[in-house]
């Protein structure tokens, strides 16, 4: 492979895709900050995501507060979770097709590895989340 | 082990030091910049924000612990 060729092939699957996300993190956070800015934030105003999931259950529902706030969470989580999945799936397949065709198995890999990560990652969460819960003492449901 | 320009590792070098140096400004409440973790609040108050977070946590896992690997017993 000559000089120009490794260039071409550097530059398209390394330095663009690190330029894009150093782009995408930098708006993201510009995007904050201008929010920020806007409305800043008071300390211990926002509840927990599992405190606010809680109060976002309809009042009728027959479950206790905990519960409430565990179904809320996982929602939360879930939500989360499959959402920036897809998003970095629809980023990783417009890359693919759209500025260079990676080789070997990369749409499969990004599709397997991603899930794997989130199948790993999740349950480890989940235990954490628990015992930091379970550490807290009664009464203190937040 | 390959060898990288010493200005690529300069970029890099002053990149992450403009990141401390502004959250060490931000923690110091001399100047009204918010910390990281409040733009990052900020950002996850919104669904979107917390898609594009999650999306780059996932590609930074993956590019780190997942491709390229290869585990026992894998052709």
């Amino acid at each position: 492979m000559g000089d120009a060729a490794l260039s071409s092939a550097l530059i398209r699957q390394d330095v663009l895709p690190l330029a894009v996300g150093y782009a995408l993190l930098m708006a993201a956070l510009a995007a904050g900050l201008v929010l920020s800015l806007r409305r800043p934030a008071v300390p211990g105003q926002r509840p927990s995501p599992a405190a606010s999931a809680a109060s976002a259950v309809p009042a009728d529902s027959a479950a206790g507060p905990a519960a409430r706030g565990w179904l809320r969470l996982v929602r939360h989580v879930a939500g989360t979770a499959v959402g920036g999945y897809l998003l970095l799936m629809a980023v990783v397949v417009g890359y693919y097709f759209g500025v260079a065709r990676v080789s070997g198995n990369f749409i499969e890999g990004a599709f397997t590895g991603c899930a794997l990560l989130i199948g790993l990652s999740s349950p480890v969460f989940a235990a954490a989340t628990w015992l930091v819960v379970r550490r807290r003492p009664s009464g203190n449901d937040r | 082990m390959a060898q990288h320009p010493v200005l690529g590792y300069l970029v890099w070098a002053v990149l992450f030091g403009a990141l401390f140096a502004w959250e060490g400004l931000a923690l110091s409440h001399l100047s009204g910049v918010p910390t990281l973790s409040a733009t990052f609040r900020a950002i996850m108050r919104y669904p979107f924000g917390r898609w594009a977070l999650f999306a780059l946590w996932l590609w930074f896992g993956w590019h780190i612990f997942v491709r390229g690997w290869h585990f026992l017993l894998r052709a």
